[in-house]
């Protein structure tokens, strides 16, 4: 039975249509990645799992159970970190820790979830209302993981966490998953998804336009490993004309004066090995793995352009205008903003 | 007044029977950490007390206390300053109290942690709804208990019975105006609507309510020929449709008290303040009394007794509290079509 179960769902509002025919199937125990820009309607696409808002036609499924007529029964077995949400300014954290143990019949020790979270004990008796907003994402990390639920949905958790938290977040959700529980985490930051995810969903202007594992998505859009081989001034030409003879290349271009080898990585040394044999000296090289932002960027470019299917239509352009891979800490760096 | 958790007891025993307990409880505890809620209780005690108290005090250095005030202070403090009071500052409290209940969650976000737990929507406008009303109700009812051992320590009579009765129905009263403000929060996407809205709600009861009652009852007689009876039928009807006029009519009644006297019949005469001629029509075909007339100080006024029967069923204090009552399932239903089954 999939955790989640999307069928054409379409929600329009007055004027505006926010989802189009989604179509998406989470399984149960896996972490599953939600990507898209701001507006694509990933928010709109997790109300309708709420039950926030219902769907103007289609159908979703949220544990074997729909998401309108069994609402209840669902949200008992959920954790969720909404978008946008805010807490009981006057009300400590350990309040806030009881009161969604009371809303699940669960008994859930503030102590110890705190300390998950890394939330300070004082923090914890603590009224909400001086909380940062760091620490106020950490308490509603921590209510989320309230009751042991079998699926928890995260609304862009990484919002307000400083790096350090932003991993935390990340350990809480491998260890989650580890317990059986299955994730599904929505995210426009996508180093954020990329290191947690099992399988990863694109939406863009409210459709799925790729649903796969980070690797096929990476395959699918040819935006592979790029080596950077650093050579000396003016020797460029040579060693990419030696790399371009390796049948395993995609593609080698001279950027300024290194040369950048598109190739799987695992015949990275067989590209060096032929420009030294070239005659041509390597000074250096680093690998540079595609980033989900380059996958991202891959796949919105496309949608912009007509008949455009999933796949083949970004290649070519993934290793030439993407930009390389951020680190985590930069990824969440721009999230704080 | 212990807001700490125990998973037994009555605590545990209410989280297993009711799904909205946990709203309600959140809410008082939120609630219960403003000062507002202590400056209410303050303000209430010294409003209850302080009319009784200056009569009280003129009194002190008379050689004897009139034997009528003595007999009556209490049901006259009741009903010539206590029912205005409650009619009057009850909903103005209860709308600071409730008007942001819903619709501020909503706009903070926080509708949306609420929601994400296991709770329906109805479990949230219910929670809200008991949660508020102990809210306004605890400081209330401390006010009213500070009064009733006034009275009981006063040389006034302390009549238990029209006391309690009368703390029965304002807190019928608060529970009927938290109902309805707060499902107007429900209904409003923003605080200040639901103010405005809130606002509108009170001045029209208040204020509006027995001119449209008196209205209709023109617009019967000059358009549609209807006069007598039926004309005073249906105003009082209307009349008594207004909470607040329900509240006052019911605890009149309750407390007038006294041999051989249809507290209803008086209680609902005291309604109307007409000509003669309209007040015998009330007295003796709307309400099946027995009209006289008193000589009064300035002028004669018209005493409605019972002649026997008592008030048609449709009149009565069961048909009042019903329809007292019904305003929760007034708000009830208004909750249901702007708040359970929209978008949020």
């Amino acid at each position: 039975m999939p955790a989640i179960e999307l069928d054409g769902v379409t929600k329009r509002f007055d004027d505006v249509t926010a989802l189009r025919g989604v179509d998406m199937t989470v399984e149960d125990g896996e972490v599953f990645g939600f990507l898209g820009p701001n507006g694509a309607g990933k928010t709109t696409t997790i109300d309708i799992l709420l039950d926030f808002v219902r769907p103007t036609a289609g159908s979703a499924e949220v544990l074997g159970m729909d998401a309108r007529e069994d609402s209840e029964a669902i949200r008992e077995r959920l954790g969720v970190l909404p978008e946008g949400y805010d807490l009981y300014d006057r009300l400590t954290g350990r309040h806030h820790l009881e009161f969604v143990g009371e809303a699940k019949r669960a008994d859930p020790d503030p102590e110890a979830i705190a300390e998950r979270v890394g939330l300070d004990r004082e923090d914890l008796d603590r009224k909400v209302e001086g909380y940062s907003r760091g620490m106020a994402q950490r308490l509603a990390l921590g209510m989320a993981l309230v009751g042991e639920p079998d699926l928890l949905i995260l609304d862009e958790p990484s919002s307000g966490l400083d790096p350090n938290g932003a991993r935390l977040m990340r350990q809480i959700v491998r260890e989650e998953n580890e317990r059986g529980a299955t994730v599904f985490f929505s995210s426009h930051i996508l180093g954020q998804v990329e290191s947690v995810c099992d399988r990863v969903a694109i939406l863009q202007d409210g459709a799925v336009v790729a649903v796969d594992t980070v690797e096929g998505l990476r395959g699918a859009t040819d935006t592979g490993t790029r080596l950077v081989v650093s050579v000396a001034p003016g020797e460029a030409e040579a060693a990419a004309d030696a790399a371009r003879a390796v049948d395993a290349v995609e593609g080698a271009t001279v950027e300024g004066d290194d040369l950048v080898v598109s190739v799987d990585s695992d015949e990275k040394m067989a590209v060096l090995t032929a420009i030294e044999d070239a005659g041509v000296a390597v000074d250096d090289f680093e690998t540079e793995e595609a980033s989900l932002e380059d996958l991202f960027a891959a796949y919105t470019d496309e949608q912009r352009a007509p008949e455009a299917t999933a796949g083949g239509a970004a290649a070519g352009d993934g290793d030439d205008d993407a930009a390389p891979a951020d680190d985590d800490a930069a990824a969440e760096g721009g999230a704080d903003r | 007044m212990s807001t700490d958790t125990d998973s037994g007891g009555l605590d545990g025993a209410l989280r297993d029977t009711f799904d909205w307990y946990p709203v309600a409880k959140k809410e008082f505890r939120d609630a219960i950490r403003s000062k507002g809620l202590w400056i209410l209780s303050f303000l209430f005690t010294a409003l209850f007390v302080m009319p009784a108290g200056l009569n009280w005090w003129d009194l002190r250095n008379a050689q004897q206390v009139p034997r009528g005030l003595q007999d009556f202070g209490l049901q006259a403090a009741i009903s010539r300053s206590y029912l205005s009071i409650v009619t009057l500052l009850v909903p103005i409290v209860v709308i600071f109290a409730t008007y942001a209940a819903v619709s501020d969650e909503r706009t903070s976000g926080s509708l949306k942690v609420l929601l994400s737990l296991p709770f329906s929507r109805r479990d949230v406008i219910v929670g809200k709804v008991v949660g508020r009303s102990a809210v306004v109700g605890v400081p209330l009812a401390a006010a009213l208990a500070v009064t009733g051992a006034f009275f009981a320590l006063s040389p006034f009579t302390f009549k238990f019975d029209a006391f309690a009765w009368f703390v029965l129905f304002t807190l019928a009263f608060t529970l009927v105006m938290v109902a309805v403000f707060v499902s107007i929060s429900g209904a409003m996407s923003t605080n200040l609507r639901s103010l405005a809205g809130a606002g509108l709600v009170y001045f029209y009861l208040s204020f509006g309510w027995n001119s449209l009652a008196n209205s209709i009852g023109d617009l019967l007689a000059n358009y549609a020929g209807v006069t007598g009876p039926l004309r005073w039928q249906v105003v009082l009807f209307v009349k008594l449709l207004s909470p607040t006029q329900a509240y006052r009519t019911l605890t009149q009644s309750r407390i007038l008290g006294g041999e051989g006297i249809d507290t209803a019949m008086t209680a609902r005469f005291s309604m109307f303040s007409q000509g003669p001629e309209t007040m015998q029509t009330i007295c003796g075909d709307v309400l099946n009394g027995q009209p006289s007339v008193r000589q009064g100080m300035f002028r004669n006024q018209t005493v409605c007794e019972s002649a026997g029967s008592s008030v048609p069923p449709y009149f009565s204090d069961p048909a009042v509290l019903v329809s007292f009552l019904l305003w929760i399932g007034l708000a009830a239903a208004v909750s249901y079509y702007t708040f359970d089954r929209v978008d949020l």
